[in-house]
C-alpha cells in the first residue's frame, strides 16, 4: 500500500528536535552520566557486581510500588493512599502470620485481598461518587493510617513470625534476591499488560480523553477500581516485603518515603522515550535513577539529607522536561 | 462616538460607527468577521491596522483595560460571571473594594454601591444574593450592570439572549433600550434575526471579513438582511446527496421524545439517506442527536430500531445498537490526544483485535494492517499509523475520526459538524465518505455550522426552533436563506 508522507513541518523543527531528543533521551543519558561519575569518584566500590545487585535490591520495593502506580497514572488517576497501603500491607502480613493459623503463601495473598478490595472501594468512590481520585485516596489513606494504628495499639510484631516468611526480603535464588524477581516479574506482567492488551489501551484511551472513550462506548466507570486496586496490590505487596526485610511488622512510618518516590519515579518515566505518556519501561528507568542517585551519594558519603534535595530538584526537573514537551506537542 | 477602521487578516477594511444610545445590530455567519471585529475594539486583540474614534478623537486600543478607560465594555455570551459569589462581588469585580481603617473590606459601602446601582437600572435584585442562584435574564443584566459600574459608554452584547426564554429576553430588552434613551450605545450581536428587528435601530452586516451594508431598520427588510449574510451570489456547489434510489427501510423511528433542549421530537431515518438536522445554537438540533446516542436521557417518548421498540440507557447501548457518533468537540471529545493513529482508528473496535478471552492480548499486526487500510481508503496524509494524532493537520485529525468508525459495522452515523475546521479539500473527501456510507446502506443523521451545506450533502433537513421541528424541506429546497428563515423563528415550514 502507498502512504503518503506529508507530515506538518514546524517552523522550528531544528531547535524541537534538539529539545524532543533531550526529552526521549535525557533521563537515560544521565543516568549513564550518574554511573561514569559515580565510578570514577569511587571506583573500588561503586562499578562492582555485588554493588549492581545491591542496587537493584534497594529499588525492588519501590519498584513494584512503581509499577502499580504507573497503571493508575496512565489513566490519569492520582493513588496517594499508597504510602498508608504500604504501611498496612506490611503490618497485616506478620498479623495474619502471628494471630491466625494460616500458612505463609495463604497470608501473603489474604494481605494482597484486602488490598485489592480497598483500592476497588477507591475507584468505586471515584467512579460512582464522582470525587476526584486526588481526595478519594488522600481520605483513604487517612482511614487506612488511623485503622493499622489502632489495630495494633501502636506495638509492633516482632516475634512469632515463621522464617519461611524472611525469604522473601531476605533470601535469594542463585544470587538474585527474591524481591528483585518479584520486581522483574511485576514489571514484565505490566508491561504486558499495559503494552499489549485491550485492558492497558483502554486505560491509555480514559487516560488521554475519558470522554472520547465513553462516547466510543468504553464503560469508562469500571476502570477506576481495577486501576485502583492493582495500585493497591503492589503497594500491598511492598509493604510485606518490607516486613520480610524487617522481620516485623510495624504499623507506623513503614510506607510513607515511598510515596514521593513512587511520583517521581512515574513522572520521571513520563519524560523517558515518550514525552508525555506515562509507560513501566519509563518507570523503571525512574526507579534506577533514583536507586543510583542513593547508592551513590551514600557511597560518597555525603550526608542524607542531601538525598532529599537532590530527588526534589530532580522530580521538578523532570515534571518540567515531560510538561513542556507535552506544551510543545499540543 | 464610536468609529472603527481596523485592519486585520479576518477582516478587510471594514467601518463601523455607533452612535450615542443607538442599539446597533452586527449580523454574519460564524467566520464572517464579528467576533474579530468586536475583539479589536474591546482591545482584546488589537487591529494590525486601522482606528478607532471615541467621540471624534482618535484612541489608542490595545488591552481590555484601555479599552475599559474609553467606556468599551463587552458583555459576552456567558457573562462571565463568578458564579459562587454575591452581586455586590461580581457588580466590582476588577475595581478596588471599598476599605475600612483596618484595611478590611468595607462590606456595607460596597453593598450601598451595589444597590445604588442596581436601584439606577431599576432591577431588584439583593446584592447579596449568590449569582449562581439568579435567573439568565437577571445574569445578563448584572453582566450589563457590571459595565456601567466601569462607566461604559458603549457595550457591547454578545448573543446575550442565546441562554434566555422568550419572556425573559422581553424583560432585558426593556431595559436596555431604557439605557440606551438614557444615552448609553449597544453593539448587539446576534443570530437570532427576529429578534434583531425587535431591538436594533440600525443593522450592520458582515460577510467574509468585509462590510456589505449597514441600514436603519425601517430601510430594510428581513429577506434582504437574510441575503446580504447569505451573500446572493454564491456560486452553486456540487450537490453531493445520495440519490433517491439508495433509500431503503425504515431504520429508526422517534416518537414523541423529550430530552433537555428536545420537546416532543418525532423523526423516521431510512436506510441510505443523509438527514440534515439544523436549527441555531439551543434549537434543539444539537440535543436531538446527543440525545439518539443516548447521551441525555429520555423523559418520554419512544425509540424503534428497525421495527422494534428499543430504548438506549447509554452511549453503550447506542453503540451496541450499531450507532456511532462523530462528535462536534473534536478535541475534547473524540480525539486521543497524545495516542498514536493507529490507537485512535481502533478505540471503538478493539475487540476485534483479542487473542484470547483472558488476558484480551492484542494482535498488533492487525491492528496495524486495519489502521493502514483505514488511512489508505481515507487518503489520510501522516508519516505513518504509528504517529501522533497531533501531529496531522485538522482535516486528517477528522479523518481519522470518522475512519474509526468504519470498522464498527455501524448503520446510523450521527455527523455533528463533521466538516468543522476542516479545508477544502478535506470537506470535499468527507461529502463523498458521507455519499458512500449512505449508497451502501447505513442512514447518516449530519449537522452544520455551515449552513450552506446541508443543500449539498441531505436528502432531506429538518429545522429546528425551540426544541422542535418547524419545518422540513428536501435536499433541492434546503438552500442557505430557506434554512434561516425557518430557523429564525418565522414559520414558512409546515406546524406539526
Amino acid at each position: 500500500m502507498v502512504m503518503n508522507t506529508d507530515v506538518q513541518m514546524r517552523p522550528q523543527a531544528h531547535q524541537i528536535d534538539i529539545a524532543g531528543w533531550f526529552g526521549r533521551y535525557g533521563t537515560i543519558l544521565s543516568l549513564v552520566l550518574l554511573l561514569v561519575v559515580f565510578s570514577a569518584l569511587e571506583p573500588r566500590v561503586f562499578p562492582t557486581f555485588a554493588n549492581l545487585v545491591n542496587v537493584l535490591e534497594q529499588i525492588s520495593i519501590q519498584g513494584t510500588i512503581s509499577a502499580g502506580l504507573t497503571i493508575c497514572l496512565i489513566m490519569g488517576l492520582y493513588d496517594l493512599s499508597i504510602a498508608a497501603m504500604v504501611t498496612l500491607g506490611g503490618y497485616l502480613c506478620p498479623l495474619l502470620l502471628t494471630g491466625t493459623p494460616l500458612p505463609v503463601p495463604l497470608s501473603i495473598a489474604l494481605t494482597l485481598l484486602v488490598a485489592a478490595a480497598i483500592g476497588a472501594i477507591n475507584g468505586a468512590i471515584v467512579s460512582y461518587m464522582g470525587i476526584s481520585a486526588f481526595i478519594a485516596t488522600l481520605a483513604m489513606g487517612s482511614i487506612l493510617t488511623g485503622s493499622v494504628l489502632g489495630i495494633s495499639g501502636s506495638k509492633s510484631i516482632v516475634s512469632g513470625i515463621p522464617d519461611s516468611f524472611m525469604v522473601i526480603g531476605q533470601g535469594d535464588i542463585a544470587g538474585i534476591p527474591v524481591a528483585v524477581i518479584i520486581m522483574l516479574l511485576v514489571v514484565l506482567l505490566f508491561w504486558v499488560v499495559s503494552e499489549h492488551t485491550q485492558f492497558g489501551r483502554t486505560l491509555c484511551a480514559i487516560g488521554s480523553n475519558a470522554e472520547a472513550s465513553r462516547l466510543a462506548g468504553i464503560a469508562t466507570k469500571r476502570y477506576p477500581p481495577a486501576a485502583l486496586s492493582i495500585c493497591a496490590v503492589c503497594s500491598a505487596l511492598g509493604g510485606v516485603i518490607v516486613s520480610s526485610t524487617l522481620g516485623a511488622g510495624r504499623p507506623e512510618n513503614i510506607g510513607d518515603p515511598y510515596l514521593l518516590n513512587a511520583f517521581a519515579s512515574v513522572f520521571i518515566g513520563a519524560s523517558t522515550l515518550r514525552p508525555g505518556r506515562f509507560h513501566i519501561l519509563g518507570t523503571m528507568v525512574g526507579v534506577l535513577l533514583i536507586g543510583v542517585i542513593d547508592n551513590g551519594l551514600s557511597i560518597l558519603g555525603v550526608a542524607t539529607f542531601w538525598q532529599y534535595i537532590v530527588q526534589g530538584l530532580l522530580l521538578i526537573s523532570s515534571l518540567f522536561a515531560s510538561g513542556i514537551l507535552k506544551l510543545r506537542k499540543g | 462616538m464610536v468609529k472603527v477602521f481596523p485592519g486585520t487578516r479576518a477582516l478587510d477594511g471594514v467601518d463601523l460607527q455607533v452612535r450615542h444610545g443607538e442599539i446597533h445590530a452586527l449580523l454574519g455567519q460564524n467566520g464572517a468577521g464579528k467576533s474579530t471585529l468586536i475583539r479589536a475594539i474591546a482591545g482584546a486583540d488589537p487591529p494590525t491596522s486601522g482606528s478607532i474614534f471615541v467621540d471624534g478623537g482618535e484612541v489608542r486600543i490595545d488591552t481590555p483595560q484601555t479599552a475599559r478607560s474609553y467606556g468599551v465594555a463587552v458583555v459576552h455570551q456567558h457573562f462571565n460571571l463568578a458564579a459562587d459569589l454575591s452581586v455586590r462581588e461580581n457588580l466590582f469585580l476588577g475595581h478596588d473594594f471599598p476599605r475600612r481603617w483596618n484595611g478590611l473590606v468595607d462590606w456595607r459601602s460596597l453593598n450601598d454601591k451595589a444597590q445604588a446601582l442596581l436601584d439606577r437600572l431599576g432591577l431588584k435584585i439583593d446584592p447579596r444574593a449568590n449569582v449562581g442562584d439568579l435567573r439568565p435574564d437577571e445574569l445578563a443584566m448584572i453582566a450589563i450592570a457590571r459595565a456601567i459600574a466601569s462607566d461604559a459608554k458603549v457595550i457591547i452584547l454578545d448573543e446575550p439572549t442565546a441562554a434566555l426564554l422568550p419572556d425573559e429576553v422581553a424583560v432585558l430588552f426593556a431595559h436596555i433600550r431604557r439605557l440606551a434613551a438614557e444615552g448609553h450605545a449597544f453593539l448587539y450581536v446576534s443570530h437570532r434575526l427576529s429578534e434583531v428587528f425587535e431591538i436594533a435601530d440600525r443593522i450592520t452586516v458582515l460577510r467574509d471579513g468585509r462590510r456589505i451594508g449597514t441600514w436603519p431598520l425601517a430601510e430594510t427588510t428581513r429577506a434582504a438582511v437574510i441575503a446580504a449574510i447569505v451573500g446572493s451570489n454564491r456560486a452553486e456547489v456540487d450537490e453531493m446527496r445520495p440519490s433517491e434510489a439508495s433509500r431503503g427501510a425504515v431504520v429508526l423511528s422517534v416518537t414523541n421524545a423529550t430530552s433537555e433542549g428536545v420537546k416532543n421530537f418525532t423523526c423516521t431515518l431510512r436506510a441510505g439517506e443523509v438527514v440534515g438536522f439544523a436549527g441555531l445554537p439551543g434549537s434543539g438540533a444539537e440535543e436531538a442527536v446527543a440525545m439518539i446516542y443516548g447521551r441525555q436521557p429520555l423523559q418520554s417518548g419512544v425509540f424503534e430500531l428497525d421495527g422494534k421498540a428499543r430504548s438506549f440507557r447509554s452511549v453503550r447501548d447506542a453503540k451496541a445498537a450499531g450507532l456511532a457518533l462523530i462528535p462536534k468537540d473534536r478535541h475534547g471529545e473524540a480525539m486521543l490526544s497524545g495516542l498514536t493513529v493507529r490507537e485512535n482508528i481502533s478505540l471503538p473496535i478493539l475487540d476485534k483485535f483479542v487473542i484470547d478471552p483472558v488476558l484480551r492480548l492484542l494482535r498488533t499486526p492487525r491492528e496495524r494492517r486495519h489502521a493502514e487500510q483505514i488511512a489508505s481508503r481515507l487518503s489520510i496524509k501522516t508519516s505513518g499509523v504509528d504517529a501522533p494524532i497531533d501531529t496531522l493537520s485538522g482535516g486528517n485529525q477528522q479523518k481519522v475520526i470518522l475512519g474509526r468508525w468504519l470498522g464498527a459495522r455501524s448503520r446510523i452515523f450521527l455527523m455533528m459538524a463533521p466538516t468543522a475546521a476542516v479545508d477544502i479539500g478535506a470537506k470535499a473527501e468527507i461529502y463523498h465518505l458521507i455519499r458512500k456510507l449512505a449508497v451502501d446502506g447505513a442512514a447518516i443523521l449530519f449537522t452544520s455550522p455551515e449552513v450552506e451545506e446541508y443543500r449539498r450533502v441531505c436528502n432531506r433537513v429538518l429545522v429546528f426552533h425551540g426544541g422542535d421541528v418547524v419545518g422540513e424541506l428536501t435536499g433541492e429546497e434546503a438552500t442557505e436563506t430557506r434554512i434561516m428563515e425557518i430557523a429564525a423563528g418565522s414559520q414558512y415550514g409546515y406546524e406539526h
